[in-house]
């Protein structure tokens, strides 16, 4: 199968290759680029009718923004008040300054339940922190829940979506995967019966596993609840059944109120699987006696966000609900797939995020991995300038390049230095004109085109044409202009 | 565990330094939140019937199974339905009416907490299970459950594969908005809600929709018309 023949997906920032070079696996790979232009183009026209179909779609925006930037400019109250309210309920609050200090209290509150094994809802956080491979290294058996989280694992592939996390699978992939890791024979591709092999797979599981892991959509500072939104019913089994819950989330998560859900549910769903409501959203408190875990634990995660919050600019990236309308409006995100960002979190939303929560030392080339059309900030529900913070990012980035010594021998810093040069004297920019006209003149072809230039000209003349430099400039037109030798040169 | 303190002041401080112009508390920060814009469409503009119209045909779409009837009816209705699904094993929550609760089928009552609760393998082996609702939102065909006596521990709605839910007329909202009103209206914050919009679906394998992953994988809805929805 191709997708098995192409290299292991690197999530990892601080390891994966750079963007150009992550991305060509699939650009050369056709069964991927069809699987993930699908999933694409169903999801989009499922959106597209329903954001139409919704009258105050621009008005709800409008305020998921400013909720969002709320939430974000109150942080610090919002966080206490939440902290006291999820304990006054019964919960017990923990902070975590980065990754390493989230997997160590994870970990510990794992120990303490003497847990061996453990079920999971679909956590991009803790995907994030590398959760599952930490978990694995210390003895304890992770079984993911999630339809898609389960094709991945069993598949030891990666997510290449915040959404949907498999959709660059299909379904005769997903059929060899259960059948070999599930035992199964005689498995047909039919997606009900893998769903059916799935659901076997876990019922078992559900009810025998008692302690689970699992994210949060939202964090009611008000009333210290949280929230989870799906499709499939694996997060209220997780939710419900065990006798222990560990809750893991980015402090980003806060909103001020339980009333702020009759906007962040409008626009999530729509903009995440395009329908009205997703089938399952549960919020708890705490704890309940009789109902739900005994224990629940929530892990507030930093991990470089309160650093963004400083950056006035960046800082709107958090308000991010992670409905991957970004990704799946993305021309670039749609040609690649999700790997080639090397993080979990891909497309336009990630080109930001992972090099922010990378405080800029990894995932420098994903600021470039865009062609700043606007796709994305037009249908994110939360107004997040997307273009924009990545052309602040970009600016970090030569900041950062500016600095390194390598740039000394570096062809293109020399000719930029050089062009800043004669830009700013009049002299020398007439004088290198009429140097580039003579120099150009034996390249260029009788249709005014140049379609090869030697030496490091080759690199631009490579993928495309250059034009040949007029005969007269528009300064040297201007000055004759009344002349009489103006119409001649158009 | 010494992890419950270590970072908790760091990060606080961190968050507090890069929000300078944030409020000091969140009592502080009610006034900006007073203040957001909020000019999306909080009430329906839909006539009673039509509302009611809409929350069945949202729910059909769903693959959800709807009926109506009236309130003295409800028993009877109640029975068809279980007849119908061919299902005789059944849990229920305490709060029920008794006459729900409609002879010749086997009723499991579950007492909530302690003393009496269903343990979880009978709840998986029934066939089925009947609840009351708290709300019901049209423009999205949602069901909403905060989980009271009459509406059932949350497992109670999860294992078994068939839910039949009772919506009266009067509960029947047609934005989200309007729900959010209604809950606070009825208490301050709930503090377990299942939002149920449909049965248990997935589109994992190819963006092709498939009902019953782990949730219920029949939903099916009675709608009450009691005299409160004739009124408005
Ligand atoms: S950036 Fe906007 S569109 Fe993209 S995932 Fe986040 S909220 Fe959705």
């Amino acid at each position: 199968m191709n997708a098995a023949a192409a290299p292991h997906p690197v999530l990892d920032p601080a390891h994966a290759p750079p963007f150009p070079v992550a991305a060509l696996p699939v650009l050369r790979n056709p069964q991927l680029r069809k699987n993930v232009a699908h999933a694409i183009d169903v999801i989009q026209a499922k959106r597209a009718r329903l954001v139409e179909e919704k009258t105050d779609w621009q008005a709800l925006r409008s305020a998921a923004a400013a909720i969002r930037a709320h939430a974000l400019e109150n942080l610090g109250a919002y966080l206490e008040l939440f902290e006291a309210r999820c304990t006054a309920a019964g919960g017990q609050v923990h902070w975590a300054s980065d990754a390493a200090e989230a997997r160590q209290i994870v970990l510990d509150l794992l120990r303490q339940e003497n847990a061996a094994e453990v079920i999971k809802i679909k956590s991009m956080t803790s995907a994030e922190i590398q959760l599952n491979p930490f978990l694995e290294s210390a003895g304890i058996e992770v079984f993911e829940t999630d339809l898609a989280e389960i094709i991945l694992q069993l598949g030891e592939d990666e997510p290449s979506h915040i959404v949907v996390p498999a959709l660059h699978v299909n379904r005769s992939q997903v059929r060899e995967i259960f059948a070999r890791r599930m035992g199964i024979e005689n498995l047909s591709d039919n997606p009900q019966a893998l769903t059916a092999a799935a659901r076997n797979y876990l019922r078992e599981k559900f009810l025998r596993i008692p302690t689970a892991i699992g994210g949060a959509n939202f964090l009611i500072a008000e009333t210290g609840s949280v929230a989870v939104v799906e499709s499939e019913g694996n997060g209220r089994m997780c939710l419900t059944l065990p006798r222990t819950l560990i809750t893991l989330a980015g402090i980003e998560k806060i909103l001020p109120r339980y009333q702020d859900l009759e906007v962040m549910l409008q626009v999530l769903a729509r903009s995440a699987t395009g329908e009205r409501m997703n089938p399952y959203t549960s919020l708890w408190t705490g704890v309940r006696a009789g109902d739900g875990p005994e224990r629940f634990h929530v892990v507030l995660l930093d991990n470089g966000r309160s650093r963004i919050l400083a950056r006035k600019n960046e800082r709107q990236t958090l308000r991010c609900i992670r409905c991957a309308a970004c990704m799946n409006a993305c021309p670039v995100y749609r040609q690649t797939g999700g790997h080639a960002y090397g993080s979990v979190y891909p497309g336009p939303i990630g080109a930001i995020l992972t090099p922010q929560l990378m405080q800029m030392r990894h995932a420098q080339s994903l600021p470039y991995a865009s062609s700043l059309c606007g796709a994305c900030f037009e249908v994110c529900p939360v107004k997040i300038n997307i273009p924009e913070v990545l052309i602040d990012l970009r600016a970090v980035v030569t900041d950062q390049e500016r600095l390194r010594i390598k740039r000394l021998f570096d062809p293109m810093y020399l000719g930029l230095r050089v062009a800043a040069l004669v830009f700013s004297r009049a002299w020398l920019f007439h004088a290198a004109q009429r140097m580039a006209r003579i120099g150009l003149r034996p390249f260029t072809k009788k249709d005014g085109w140049i379609h090869a230039l030697p030496s490091i000209g080759a690199e631009w003349t490579q993928t495309r044409d250059l034009r040949g430099l007029p005969k007269q400039t528009f300064h040297a037109w201007w000055a004759s202009r009344g002349k009489g030798v103006a119409r001649e040169n158009r | 565990m010494t992890s419950t303190v270590s970072s908790r002041e760091p990060i606080l401080n961190r968050v507090r330094a890069a929000t300078p112009d944030g409020a000091p508390s969140a009592a502080d920060a009610q006034r900006s939140w007073s203040a957001l814009p909020r000019d999306y469409i909080r009430r329906g503009s839909l006539s009673a019937p039509s509302r009611l119209e809409l929350m069945m045909e949202r729910l059909r779409e769903y693959d959800a199974e709807t009926s109506e009837c009236r309130l003295e009816e409800l028993p009877a209705a109640i029975g068809a339905q279980l007849t119908r699904s061919g299902r005789r094993t059944l849990v229920a929550p305490e709060g029920l009416p008794q006459e729900w609760l409609v002879p010749g089928f086997k009723w499991k009552i579950d007492h909530g907490s302690g003393n009496g609760s269903l343990d979880i393998g009978e709840i998986e082996r029934a066939d089925g299970v009947l609840t009351a609702c708290f709300c019901g939102v049209a423009d999205s065909g949602t069901v909403v459950l905060h989980h009271t006596a009459a509406e059932g521990r949350r497992v109670l709605t999860l294992l078994p594969d068939w839910h039949l839910c009772i919506l009266r007329a009067s509960q029947v909202v047609q934005t989200l908005p309007e729900y959010f009103s209604r809950s606070h209206e009825s208490a301050s914050a709930p503090a377990l809600v299942t939002w149920i919009s449909g049965p248990s679906a997935t589109a994992d394998i190819e963006m092709t929709r498939i009902k019953g992953v782990h949730g219920p994988r029949f939903l099916n809805v009675i709608l009450v018309r009691d005299e409160d929805a004739a009124a408005t």
